[in-house]
């Protein structure tokens, strides 16, 4: 299963993924452009509103039922982060053709409501509808605010926020509230015939479509655009922690304390020997036979879970675990005991083996799923490589402990958060009503 | 002793195109193999046991035994620990399999996902989940652990909306209980209860083994033969109290840190049919009917969507088994009592004017088109499979049986299910609020 390139026009590429294994087929638009405070909001209050309504479909009822009565097709918005980038789009998973009993082509039509939704949206007066952005705005800002209730990913958040204050790293995918209330429709429709014509856009299909169809379809899909002018993308990596760790602890009303250390780690996915760092974090912290998990969980009892959490494009690594309060010091430098131990070779020939077959594992379960599958690519794309996950699979088995260890020495501290939990615990079971 | 197979059976179904193997292995394990060429092979063994079964007792003791809450899901977690002192998680490590477990309500399952080294991890699963091992001071150390797990959950408001819910829901019936106890209630237990729980409801005879993968029948069955002994053939009584039809209680609010109300509606059924085909029938009826009403493309949904008092993140939840049934409505909005009104009036609205057949005819192309795209991926398939399994239903029959269901059918299940005795709402409000 390798990726067949296939130029739609200037700035526009269909990455196709072709194979027999599955029921569904999967189809994905992502606009990638700069993560930026300036333009983050925006960005992701457009995809919202290009849902709310086109010219055949007015609102949001009649494209959902359009795509129901196409063998309940999905369409789905996102907006996600990759290192400095921000990427928006939809992704479109319909049923297979040969289930369709009255030979429909569902996937074509699939892609007619998707062409619809993003450049024949609803108007009025020449703008987006006032109804429907400010409806999303709501939507957006309270998007925006219940991601305090997750806990442990909030706890990350705040993390990488405070410690890479002033990096675009720190921006939210979504932006902020007050960013989200100053958009008017006039701004945003302005802001949306720009931005689609300066994003490097990558689709990929995943399937078993013939291979001029599904060109020929995306060609149709992406016509309104004609060639695109994208503007560059970029990570700003900083390789080590410029300053001593930083500790910062705040209140938030809760029973579980949230331990997070953010590193720096001089590792990024465009580094040749990358696969080295990946086969470090693995080892770890992983999976449940990694140094973190056997020890701050299985061996000390401190918590739950207890994981490391790379990022590949901006080379930081968020180590994560929800703690009682008064553990916060013990897990703290067990956490950081480990990172030595491994520096210091510290690593068992069982450890390691284990960790390699995880990851071995790992990437071969990728081709199992076409989001999976897009993930990978669409990382390797930003980072200027186009390896697949079983290309990876001899470069793991092939590093050595002594590699593993200059990693683990490579990284550095940077900020220590805490979330300090303020609730009481009630072990009275009922206090709940 | 090596234990003969009795016969395999092949079960089909022309539409889905897919097929399954049946053995009832001379252990008395339930084998089901279901080839499926995917990377990803994914093996699923459990048991009928959850957290529901907290009082029981076997065919012949005189009295029964009333165990701690959230014992279910404590053994779950010492099965992981061996009498040679090596983690579970350390065997599996060396054949790169990725191994978890979860206990729900009604059932404990080990699984593990490998690309490798099927045969290997397959021994492991059955032998770690059939010898079982646990001393006072393993029993203690996992204290500190699912103590942590219980902490995350509490501070989840999500955890606490829906089970403020199920309280409110049941006056008795032991659904109404958190999966994994209270920290107060897992204190009380201890090597000798887990022994005891585990020899009545880790037998082999209630619980069944699903593998789906692309993997040889064979395979499967010489490493039972050679893994499993014969289990006793216990007749179990589980204890469940009797319920009201009408809700215990119409309402709950708790307040915690979330940014904007949450609310849970929930319609409480007693009357479950005890024939498991009536069972897959109204269920399939039931999943038809709540999209049909509340879905994404409903009236319902759209018109409140439309006003501001929902948002996408609305969500539908369908229970119906042998052993409870309920039908849940969750979302965020700035008045949760508005939703509640209104869902009342919609219903009553719909009550008095009927269902279209033509629309209902919609709904069920839906859901026979959603079925089949849950054939894409190995562990849905095992978990599904099991979940019909344990409420003595069948994966492939399913989808003729989705077929067959009718609107005026239908209409009177919908007339029975929803009346406002049968309502209630939990919800989580803002800590200001």
């Amino acid at each position: 299963m390798s990726v067949i390139k296939k130029k739609i026009a200037g700035g526009i590429t269909l990455n196709i993924i072709p194979t027999e294994k599955f029921k569904k087929e999967y189809l994905s638009i992502n606009f990638l452009t700069p993560l930026d405070a300036s333009t983050a909001s925006l960005n992701a209050l457009t995809v919202k509103v290009l849902k709310r309504g086109t010219e055949s479909y007015p609102d949001m009822q009649a494209i959902s039922r359009a795509l129901d009565d196409d063998y309940s097709a999905e369409l789905y918005d996102k907006v996600y982060r990759r290192g400095e980038t921000q990427v928006f789009g939809f992704s479109c998973l319909t049923l297979g053709g040969d289930y369709a009993v009255d030979g429909t082509d569902i996937l074509g039509e699939a892609l007619k409501i998707t062409g619809e939704v993003m450049f024949r949206p609803a108007l009025d007066n020449s703008v987006f509808k006032e109804e429907y952005v400010e409806s999303e705005k709501k939507n957006l800002i309270d998007e925006i605010g219940a991601k305090i209730n997750n806990k442990n990913s909030w706890a990350v958040s705040r993390c990488r926020e405070i410690m890479c204050e002033g990096e675009r790293f720190a921006v939210s995918e979504l932006g902020t509230a007050e960013d989200v209330a100053k958009i008017t429709a006039a701004s945003l429709y302005e802001h949306y015939t720009k931005v689609i014509r300066s994003c490097r856009i990558e689709i990929f299909y995943v399937g078993s479509a013939d291979e001029e169809k599904i060109t020929s379809d995306v060609k149709a899909l992406m016509s309104p655009l004609g060639d695109v002018d994208p503007a560059p993308l970029s990570t700003e990596v900083i390789r080590k922690a410029r300053h001593e760790p930083r500790q910062v602890t705040e209140d938030v009303a809760v029973k579980q304390g949230k331990l997070i250390l953010g590193f720096r780690t001089d590792a990024v996915l465009s580094d040749d020997d990358y696969h080295a760092f990946t086969l470090f974090s693995e080892v770890y912290g992983g999976s449940p036979s990694s140094k973190l998990f056997m020890n701050v969980r299985e061996k000390l009892s401190l918590c739950y879970y207890c994981w490391a959490m790379p990022d590949a494009q901006k080379g930081v690594m968020f180590v994560s675990s929800g703690i009682e309060n008064d553990n916060k010091q013990i897990a703290e430098s067990e956490i950081l005991n480990q990172l030595k131990n491994i520096t210091e070779l510290d690593i068992t020939d069982d450890e390691f083996d284990a960790a390699k077959k995880s990851l071995v594992n790992g990437y071969k379960e990728i081709y199992d799923g076409p989001g999976s599958l897009e993930s990978w690519y669409m990382g390797r794309m930003l980072a200027g490589r186009d390896d697949s996950p079983l290309e990876n699979v001899e470069r793991i088995m092939s590093v050595t402990k002594e590699q593993v260890a200059k990693k683990a020495a490579a990284v550095t501290l940077d900020t220590v958060y805490f979330m300090h939990g303020t609730e009481k615990a009630d072990d009275d079971n009922g206090g709940d009503e | 002793m090596y234990l003969k197979n009795t016969e395999v059976r092949e079960k089909k179904n022309d539409y889905l195109k897919e097929k399954y193997y049946y053995v009832h292995h001379k252990s008395g394990l339930d084998v089901y193999v279901f080839p499926k060429k995917m990377s990803v092979t994914y093996a699923l063994f459990g048991t009928r046991y959850g957290s529901i079964d907290n009082i029981f007792r076997l065919k012949g003791d005189k009295e029964f035994t009333e165990v701690p809450d959230g014992i279910a899901h404590y053994l779950e977690h010492k099965m992981f620990e061996n009498e040679d002192g090596v983690d579970t998680f350390q065997r599996y490590a060396k054949y790169g399999a990725s191994a978890n477990a979860y206990t729900s309500f009604q059932k404990t399952a080990y699984l593990f996902s490998c690309t490798d080294n099927f045969k290997e991890n397959l021994e492991i699963l059955l032998d770690f989940v059939t010898h079982p091992y646990y001393t006072e001071q393993t029993v203690a150390k996992e204290q500190g652990i699912i103590g942590q797990e219980i902490r995350m959950g509490e501070d989840n408001p999500g955890n606490a909306l829906a089970f403020g819910l199920l309280k409110d829901m049941y006056a008795q019936h032991s659904v109404r209980k958190e999966i994994a106890g209270t920290v107060e209630s897992i204190s009380h237990i201890t090597a000798e209860l887990l022994y005891r729980c585990y020899n009545v409801f880790y037998n082999l005879n209630n619980m069944s083994l699903c593998v789906c993968g692309d993997v040889d029948c064979e395979d499967v069955l010489s490493v039972c033969d050679r893994v499993l002994k014969i289990g006793p053939e216990l007749e179990i009584e589980t204890l469940r109290e009797t319920e009201k039809p009408e809700v215990a209680k119409k309402r709950s609010v708790k307040k915690m840190k979330v940014s904007r109300p949450i609310f849970d509606i929930g319609v409480k059924n007693i009357d479950i049919s005890p024939d498991p085909r009536e069972r897959m029938r109204i269920s399939a009826e039931i999943g038809i009917l709540t999209n049909m009403l509340f879905g994404g493309s409903s009236d319902f949904y759209n018109q409140l969507y439309k006003e501001g008092l929902l948002s996408s993140g609305f969500g539908i939840w369908n229970e119906y088994n042998r052993d409870y049934s309920f039908i849940t409505l969750d979302g965020e909005t700035d008045d949760p009592e508005v939703i509640y009104d209104r869902f009342a009036e919609y219903v009553e609205k719909v009550k008095k004017e009927g269902i279209d057949a033509a629309e209902f005819a919609r709904y069920k192309r839906v859901a026979v088109s959603d079925f089949v795209k849950s054939f894409d991926s190995t562990s849905e398939i095992a978990n599904n499979m099991q979940e019909f399994i344990f409420d003595g239903g069948d994966i492939l029959d399913y989808a003729d049986i989705l077929g067959t269901v009718t609107a005026d059918e239908s209409f009177e299940l919908l007339k029975k299910l929803f009346r406002e005795e049968y309502y209630a709402m939990s919800s989580v409000l803002p800590l200001d609020a």
